[in-house]
């Protein structure tokens, strides 16, 4: 139990998808224009990310390794075809809001990553609380991010208007320039805490994470 | 040589799976699908259309087979009091960047056009993306669909200026509407009666 | 010709595949770094983005449309995807060893690219006939070079100045991307 609890909450804040291993940038940026659309794409990416891991987890001895990843990008896409098809039935404006992004997560690191560094090597349960776990920390990071820039882009959250009178909104946050820059400076302020943290414990400061290619698992798997 | 069948089986095996799942699942949502389209991308311009109505033409929508041509197209009606009052159906057009769906209305009464609306369309934002707008659509409302011409073609509508393929397009569109709800007059009659 | 040389700026400058549609975003800020492997991940970007256009573009034409599989799009698409980013690794291997050197290292980061991907996308859901899909492949990859390159460029002076330790590497990238994207905002008024 203490372990299952230790693998879903590691995706809360440790190693939290976005901001900590910096994964799957393009949807945080792209659908991040409003908290709603953030909050329903990380929905869509719970669906798939835990569906994938526990499938991945259960064929993860019948599959020989030379072809594993291909059969993990045949899982996440039809997970991702199945998301299409149920938001196209349920919920279709917001799937009309997310266009193209919704087919695009089948590309999203962090699928694929997780499905190599954990689900691959781990059985059923624990892989469920990883994708549980990372799905819902990287549902709430694009919630916060787009509740962020619809704040300050709009002066409403999701979709209600909380802004006091007299609020410009600043209409440069809810465009691209503005989810780049603060993306930005949310990593920003992510490094400075972890080192006010680290300076606490007496340790020396370390620099923030450095993002390359290589850092999401299918591809460093060459 | 014993891996290499083990990782054909293997994958086919899995394609084949998701292959049928997802094909289950299609079936499944298909009917939904098609309402929610209805509802969100149809319905909109539906209202804008048809005029004095008590009925729900999405529900009492129906299909006809199309006179000349093998698809089918939907006809949604709109009644009061259990008559027939008008029609509307969505047709496309040949627009600057794709297809443009207009929906046309019909006044079943007259025959005059009752409205047009847009429902998709790809043209260029700020230029022929105006065809959408209410200043384009609102010059067909009660023409007769001999006068839903360019003026340029002795007809009623100024087209918007910078944008004659797209405003053309929209109005063969009309022109096209008209013809095919002619053709099918005598099975609307014995439908709707 | 007008048609084509729009679409080109298009892409290129206005709708920057990266800067205004956020696609492609991992590589962007990921290969950054230095100039000379931004310009061999942008090439390689180039390279299998008009292949892989042409090809979803041929898959979705005559082999899902006919048979009424639309909705296997995005499982066809990713599969095609990678089986040529394979196929294409092992080609350039065994016959042009230098261009296999020049971009070898970054064709295996292109399957999970989404602006290869993207890009295919979009030329289905805009309805391009096969020439547009292919020269729109071109521009927008063209568009993810230049911005790659640029960006390069900029963060290689940042690494000889001054920057705070907290907004060293990716946060200052991403600042940067933001204030370039801002600068191609100025081509929208454009066409």
């Amino acid at each position: 139990m203490n372990k299952l609890w230790k693998e879903f909450s590691k995706g809360l804040w440790k190693d939290l998808p976005p901001f900590k291993l910096v994964l799957g940038l393009c949807p945080v940026l792209a659908v991040t224009s409003t908290a709603e659309n953030g909050f329903g794409m990380g929905m869509a990416v719970i669906f798939v990310l835990t569906l994938s891991n526990l499938l991945v987890s259960l064929v993860r001895n019948l599959i020989p390794a030379k072809v594993r990843i291909a059969c993990f990008i045949v899982i996440a896409a039809s997970l991702v075809v199945a998301v299409e098809l149920l938001m196209q039935a349920y919920v279709y404006p917001l799937y009309q809001q997310l266009g193209i992004f919704v087919p695009l997560i089948v590309v999203n690191c962090i699928i694929l990553g997780r499905a190599e560094a954990f689900a691959s090597k781990n059985p059923p349960l624990p892989a469920i609380a990883d994708g549980l776990g990372m799905g819902i920390g990287f549902t709430m990071s694009l919630t916060f991010l787009g509740g962020l820039r619809e704040f300050f882009g709009h002066g409403q959250l999701f979709g209600h208007h909380v802004a006091w009178a007299g609020f410009e909104p600043v209409s440069f946050m809810a465009e691209a320039p503005g989810a780049f820059v603060s993306l930005g400076l949310l990593l920003c302020a992510m490094n400075y805490f972890t080192n006010l943290q680290r300076k606490r414990k007496g340790l020396a400061p370390i620099d923030g994470p450095t993002h390359d290619c290589g850092s999401c698992g299918a591809c460093g798997s060459k | 040589m014993k891996e290499m069948i083990k990782m054909m089986v293997v994958l086919s095996v899995i394609c084949g799976l998701s292959g049928l799942t997802l094909a289950a699942l299609k079936n499944a949502t298909e009917a939904r699908i098609e309402e929610q389209v209805l509802t969100y991308v149809q319905a909109p311009s539906l209202t804008q259309v048809l005029h004095d109505y008590d009925n729900n033409p999405i529900k009492d929508r129906k299909k006809f087979a199309r006179p000349g041509a093998e698809d089918e197209i939907t006809l949604f009606p709109a009644m009061k009091d259990g008559k027939l009052t008008g029609l509307a159906f969505e047709i496309f057009g040949k627009g600057y960047g794709g297809n443009i769906g207009v929906m046309v209305g019909f006044d079943t009464a007259s025959g005059n056009l009752s409205g047009i609306g847009i429902t998709t369309m790809k043209e260029t934002p700020g230029i022929g993306a105006r065809i959408a707008k209410h200043g384009f659509t609102s010059q067909f409302k009660g023409l007769s669909p001999g006068r839903a011409r360019l003026k340029a073609h002795n007809g009623d509508i100024d087209a918007i200026a910078g944008a004659t393929i797209s405003s053309t397009g929209t109005v063969t569109a009309v022109q096209e509407a008209a013809k095919l709800f002619d053709a099918l007059k005598p099975e609307i009659a014995k439908t709707w009666p | 010709m007008q048609e084509y040389f729009l679409l080109f700026i298009a892409a290129i400058f206005v709708n920057n595949i990266v800067l205004a549609q956020y696609l492609g975003n991992c590589p962007f800020i990921g290969t950054s770094k230095e100039t000379s492997v931004a310009i061999g991940m942008g090439g390689a970007v180039v390279f299998v983005a008009v292949m892989a256009a042409a090809i979803t573009w041929l898959v979705q034409e005559y082999l899902l449309a006919p048979l009424g599989l639309g909705f296997l799009q995005t499982l066809a698409f990713i599969l095609v995807i990678a089986s040529l980013v394979q196929f294409v690794e092992m080609f350039l291997k065994k016959m042009v060893p230098p261009l296999y050197k020049s971009l070898g290292i970054f064709l295996p980061l292109i399957t999970t690219n989404c602006a290869v991907m993207g890009i295919a996308l979009i030329c289905q859901r805009n309805e391009f006939g096969f020439v547009k899909a292919v020269a729109f492949a071109t521009a927008s990859g063209l568009g993810f070079m230049l911005a790659l390159v640029v960006l390069a460029g900029i963060r290689e002076k940042l690494e000889i100045r001054r920057v705070p330790r907290a907004m060293r590497g990716t946060p200052v990238g991403l600042v940067m991307a933001g204030l370039m994207s801002l600068a191609f905002f100025a081509f929208k008024g454009m066409i």
